[in-house]
């Protein structure tokens, strides 16, 4: 089976990468894709709760690569799309649990079933990072619109220019266009200028982020509103698809009643 | 007299013939001054025809390491303190890289620098570079963006076809030249030559050191308007920057 791995990670913490690699999961798994989603956060692990799968873990990817389990039995199944899974990791140990050998072969593994494995990276340059970035065929490194992420996002596609891993593609996250407008905010353009990558999608901000992840539902799920259109697009990308880049506006209430944009 | 010379796997320090205490202290005194630019990197001793003993070559390697300077290679003429360099599981030629010390090496540079970067190293095996203070004439190019986190050091110029993006480091033996935008830290004249100069086509550092002067380059409103090449020179011991098409 023709299989991507596709590591997400960003420098910086706080920028979204478990909200992009849950959404984009699961928008791909209902373009009828193959998929399974591993969180790579191991000891800080966020992505069940993201995906509302917390309460299903019996075993995780430290059983498993420890032995204790088959690889089946770590693997969460997520019903509300035909082919997607979940790959926990360990709460109770940290980063050391797994080598980046483990971590290759573990993908080695899934990719005789799975078209493509999204790996969620911790944030860092340091072991957590280069275990996550190891078995990666593309990098989508996810920054911010503001000073700081882009300054480590730089600094992490440095890492994987290094690494020779990629082709690094950058996500923009929680772009907001009326304060890019009023020049409070960086552009689009002013981003790929700093880190001369190729985009692969800019995601707006989105009131929905925060109700979903709280109800651990993400957006991609029920496909409304402007960043579940963005996280669509993207997976689309990912396919080999040509969706044109644009930047989605979000609807306020207003127009949302009255009908006029 | 002590010299450092740039060769293609890094730099070499060459002794000459002092007692080995006089050539140490020497040694400190130019770490010292330079210290910014070895920091990080490693380095081979030419000890000519000195006859060492185990002692006086750790002596070396910790002195060294005291400026985070990995000692890899000791060159010599002498065939005792040859074979004790290869007992003290060092390599006592340019060629042959140690084995267990290269990737550690490569490990801890991997943050730092890109494999096959000439960073550390000169283009042509025989670029002199003087620690004192002599003008080096030999350079690189590098043509590729400089990013975050990423240093490019090198004895002689350096100049660069791309962006020096802010967060990465160029620091010079000679002048810079960076055809694109220079923001990040850049180090002209490192060993101390005070003629060294900076040139961009857009001079946006947020450092800039010539030999031992240091200056921040704030973007002044006129300077913002002006988008133009410019070039920085160590004018009465301060940094000055001038536009391109006035020199």
């Amino acid at each position: 089976m023709q299989s991507v791995v596709v590591t997400v990670t960003s420098g910086k913490g706080g920028v979204g990468k478990t909200t992009c690699s849950a959404n984009i999961g699961c928008a791909l798994a209902l373009l009828q894709k193959k998929v399974v989603v591993i969180d790579g956060d191991i000891g800080l692990r966020n992505l069940d709760i993201v995906m509302g799968l917390e309460n299903r873990i019996v075993y995780d990817s430290v059983d498993y690569i420890e032995g204790r389990c088959r690889l089946r039995q770590a693997l969460i199944r997520d019903k509300r799309a035909p082919d997607l899974y979940v790959m926990p990791t360990a709460q109770t140990r940290d980063k050391t649990a797994v080598s980046a050998e483990q971590m290759v072969a573990m993908c080695d593994e899934l990719r005789k079933d799975y078209e493509y494995i999204i790996i969620d990276s911790p944030a860092g340059i340091e072991q957590g990072f280069h275990t996550c970035l190891a078995p990666a065929d593309r990098v989508l490194i996810v920054t911010n619109p503001e000073v700081s992420s882009v300054r480590d996002a730089d600094r992490v596609i440095g890492l994987v220019e290094a690494q020779e891993k990629g082709p690094a593609q950058i996500l923009i996250n929680r772009l907001m266009a009326a304060r890019v407008k009023k020049q409070e905010m960086l552009s689009m353009d002013d981003i790929v200028d700093v880190l001369s990558t190729e985009l692969i999608g800019a995601v707006p901000e989105d009131e929905a982020i925060l109700m979903s992840t709280n109800r651990g539902t993400p957006v991609a799920l029920n496909g409304r509103g402007p960043a579940a259109t963005a996280f669509h697009e993207i997976a689309l990308r990912l396919t080999g698809e040509e969706v044109p880049l644009r930047v989605q506006q979000p609807v306020s209430i207003f127009h949302r009643l009255f009908g006029k944009a | 007299m002590i010299s450092i010379k740039g060769v293609r796997n890094g730099l070499v320090v060459i002794c000459d013939e002092e007692p080995w205490h006089s050539q140490l202290s020497e040694l400190q005194q130019k770490l010292d001054s330079n210290a910014r630019f070895f920091r990080g990197g490693r380095i081979a001793l030419d000890v000519k025809t000195l006859d060492l003993s185990p002692e006086d070559i750790l002596r070396a390697q910790s002195l060294f390491r005291q400026y985070d300077v990995q000692l890899w290679a000791v060159l010599t003429q002498n065939q005792a303190t040859s074979t004790r360099v290869e007992m003290l599981n060092m390599a006592n030629s340019l060629q042959t890289e140690p084995e267990d010390e290269s990737g550690a090496s490569a490990s801890s540079h991997s943050s730092t620098q890109t494999p096959g970067e000439p960073a550390m190293s000169a283009a042509n095996d025989e670029t002199e570079a003087h620690a004192a203070s002599s003008v080096t004439t030999e350079g690189i190019l590098v043509r590729k963006r400089v990013r975050s986190g990423q240093v490019l050091k090198h004895p002689g110029h350096i100049a660069v076809v791309g962006d020096v993006n802010p967060g990465a480091q160029i620091i010079a033996g000679g002048d810079i030249i960076v055809w694109g935008k220079l923001q990040g830290l850049a180090h002209a004249g490192a060993f101390g030559d005070t003629s060294a100069v900076i040139c961009a086509l857009d001079l946006k550092p947020s450092l800039i050191r010539i030999a031992d002067a240091a200056r921040s380059v704030f973007p002044a409103p006129q300077r913002e308007r002006a988008r133009r090449p410019e070039m920085a020179v160590l004018e009465q011991e301060e940094i000055t920057i001038v536009p391109w098409q006035d020199r």
